[in-house]
């Protein structure tokens, strides 16, 4: 018999937000508790009170620094729903290349930087080779690839949204600048020169999954409840006429519903440990109702891709892992799913001719009481947006269940499962794990 | 020899370290000089390595984001006492920035708000295990420790990083502009402004070409600091004034105001038609820098 041991891992690292991590074992070695705490908020659901709306897509950017855009994308259409407002067709169009944009560098960066290290140089290589820095010393051919992918994707952000980071352009009624046609064909060089960065990723990634395979498809494997937006089965993560999907353990749909009725399916249940609370599906209770968002979530809920290599590559991955995927580190081969998706839809809309249009902005917007949700997806998970205004258009209240918070209570449970896999079945021990890439 | 940095996250979003990363290839340059022994996204180091670090051993440090938590004003404190040179790096570190808007409001409303009230909670309660305790209100980080350089911006342009990286790690201090944002706005301005109707933000198609300000809408350009490259008003819209007071301001809220005043004709807006005409003051003047303001909070207990 051994004693009693708590581990404390302070802060969680290469993630985006604030985190800790407490891991109790008792004194036969079993995992009695795992808490995943989330050590800050910042509460902008408080201080949009009694801001005015039109400035609510300049503020929740500062959510999240990695996914601005659709932060910026998600508070204005939730205003614009609040005020009855219809954008001009060519304004969604920008709204969509901005969203795709966001999804290109952040996918890249997830990828590249808070993923690929723990593969790369495998999971037990020490801690100062384990990151991006060991990959531009080690691999600098990947790593400048790694990094021309991010600029890809930021340089549509800044072009369409007005700054790389916090965009500024899109305002109740449209968009505050349009794109030059000028603009327009230097994206789309660069959506070429993303186009081969991208398979260049696919490639890495197939190499990871089957040096991988035998620790994907047995470490972490955590079913649960899964969410994305699509549109009738086909996976997206900006449009107007999407639903919210919600998929069963088992593979079922369980729901499929407009954007407004959120409130009957999305609860948040707080822990007592954490300031992030935890999402779940309603109607199945919590904890049996904890779902997933983001690309594996996506990826689970559709039927299909949207783009024809994006659908190819999905075939691979349901042939490998089928559907649903329960395997937690899957979720970075679907990241790459959706890169490469985001790299043909922004290039599907870049050649668009109405991507130029200087019908970008309605002339006259009246502000009004109202109450307005807005869905989008940004890259870690699904935003969901909600505004009061009053008759002024300033907002009176606000509720935000955002990207990774929907992540926050099935982080907990996979670690969980895992800490008890390697604790008390010493899992990593029978693991087949390939070479290092670099040590 | 390798530059030893640490980058510390307090209450923050990461944009700045985005704004970092998006120097691109320039990247490749940077990385290789610096032995990175704190940067919690990036590098698995944990708070116990930095804790274990000599005191003064590291030879920069940079602050992203403001003191929400005790915990923040502990790493805030550590990184003080670890690095020579310690860079205020963006809005929120130096100012207090933008989330610090919830100093308009006393922190057991707001937490009320969110883990009790709010639509979508069920069985709500304020955590209170584990997590570190949060603060009353948002104190500037510049009040707490001393820095030796302040950055500002939400986030600072990447061409503004590289410049204050470049002269760093030459061993050089860099210097900010000491202008106004209007001195680097591509926009046209008159020699005599009257403005007759304030605006909002969505009202009508802006003039490209004009000066924002003259044509109605509030842009802060006026009492912010130069070194972004005015780049909203270049896209459109009005600046928010997130590089902070222009040189020689004390308060950036109370000279936006002042130079509003000075420029709108009494005859069309009387000051009182003015304050309902921008309706929200506080989070349009003192966006960014609430915390630093004159009067930095709600002095209203609101509980009574």
């Amino acid at each position: 018999m051994g004693e009693e041991r708590t581990i404390v891992i302070e802060p969680a690292t290469r993630l985006e937000g604030h985190a800790k991590i407490v891991l109790k074992l008792n004194e036969r070695g079993e995992v009695d508790d795992l808490m995943f705490s989330i050590t800050l908020t910042r509460m902008f659901e408080k201080f949009l009170e009694g801001r005015l709306a039109e400035q609510a897509p300049r503020l929740t950017p500062r959510i999240c620094g990695i996914c601005p855009e659709p932060h910026h994308v998600c508070s204005l259409e939730a205003v614009e729903a609040a005020w009855d407002v219809t954008p001009p067709s060519a304004a969604v169009k920008l709204r969509d290349l901005l969203m795709q944009g966001k999804q290109i560098s952040s996918h890249a960066l997830h990828f590249y930087a808070l993923a690929a290290p723990d593969f790369l140089a495998g999971p037990f290589a020490d801690p100062s080779v384990r990151n991006l820095v060991g990959i531009i010393k080690n691999m600098p051919d990947a790593a400048k690839k790694a990094i021309a992918l991010m600029r890809v994707g930021q340089t549509i952000c800044r072009y369409v949204g007005g700054r790389s980071v916090h965009p500024v352009t899109g305002i109740p009624g449209g968009m505050a600048k349009r794109l030059t046609e000028e603009e327009r064909d230097e994206l789309l060089k660069l959506v070429n020169e993303g186009e081969e960065l991208a398979d260049f990723t696919v490639e890495v990634t197939r190499k990871i999954v089957e040096g991988y395979l035998d620790v994907i498809t047995k470490l972490g494997v955590v079913p649960t409840y899964y969410i994305g937006l699509n549109v009738e089965g086909v996976h997206t993560i900006y449009d107007p006429k999407a639903t919210v999907r919600v998929m069963d353990p088992d593979g079922k749909v369980a729901a499929d519903f407009p954007k407004g009725d959120y409130l009957k399916y999305a609860g948040e249940r707080v822990a007592p440990h954490s300031y992030a609370t935890h999402i779940f599906f309603k109607p199945a209770g919590y904890p049996d109702g904890i779902w997933r968002a983001g690309p594996l979530a996506r990826i689970n809920v559709a039927d299909r891709m949207e783009t024809p290599k994006a659908q190819e590559l999905l075939k691979e991955f349901r042939d490998t892992v089928g559907r649903p995927c329960h395997a937690t580190l899957a979720y970075n081969w679907a990241r790459i799913i959706e890169l490469v998706q985001a790299v043909e839809k922004a290039k599907k809309l870049l050649e668009d001719p109405e991507i130029v249009s200087a019908d970008v902005k309605l002339e006259t917007v009246t502000p009004k009481e109202g109450v307005g949700v807005a869905i989008v997806e940004a890259p870690r998970g699904t935003l969901i947006y909600n505004y009061w205004t009053d008759d002024e258009g300033v907002i009176k209240k606000a509720n935000l269940i955002v990207a990774t918070n929907n992540n926050i209570a099935a982080v907990e449970k996979s670690m969980l499962v895992t800490a008890k896999q390697i604790f008390e079945d010493k899992i990593h021990e029978k693991l087949k794990f390939p070479e290092p890439w670099f040590k | 020899m390798p530059v030893k940095v640490a980058f510390i996250q307090l209450s923050s979003c990461w944009g700045c370290w985005q704004s970092l990363l998006d120097l691109h290839e320039a990247l490749l340059d940077v990385i290789p000089q610096l032995d990175i022994v704190f940067w919690h996204t990036v590098v698995d180091y944990k708070f116990k390595d930095l804790e274990g670090l000599p005191d003064g051993s590291v030879d920069l440090g940079l602050t992203e984001g403001f003191c929400r938590t005790e915990e923040d004003v502990h790493l805030l404190k550590l990184a003080r006492q670890k690095c020579k040179m310690l860079v205020s790096y963006g809005a929120c570190s130096t100012f207090g920035g933008l989330p610090a808007l919830l100093n308009l409001y006393p922190i057991d409303e707001a937490l009320r708000r969110k883990f009790m009230e709010a639509e979508s909670v069920v069985d709500g309660r304020i955590p209170d295990r584990v997590v570190p305790k949060m603060l009353d209100y948002v104190k500037p980080n510049p009040s707490i420790v001393k820095y030796d350089l302040l950055v500002p911006g939400c986030p600072p342009e990447p061409k503004l990083i590289a410049e204050v990286l470049t002269s760093l790690l030459k061993g050089e201090m860099p210097k900010l502009k000491e202008r106004t944002l209007c001195d680097e706005c591509p926009r046209v301005k008159s020699d005599v402004v009257v403005v007759k109707k304030i605006k909002r933000d969505f009202e009508g198609i802006p003039d490209p070409e004009k000066c924002l300000l003259e044509q109605g809408y509030i842009c802060m350009g006026p009492a912010t600091r130069a070194g972004c490259g005015a780049v909203c008003p270049s896209a459109g819209v009005p600046c928010k004034g997130c590089m902070g007071p222009g040189p020689n301001v004390l308060d950036q809220g109370a000279k936006m105001l002042s130079a509003l005043a000075s420029i709108v004709d009494y005859e069309s807006v009387s000051p009182e038609e003015l304050v309902k005409a921008v309706k929200d003051v506080v989070g349009t003047f003192s966006r960014f820098t609430l915390p630093s303001a004159i009067i930095p909070r709600a002095v209203t207990d609101r509980r009574k």
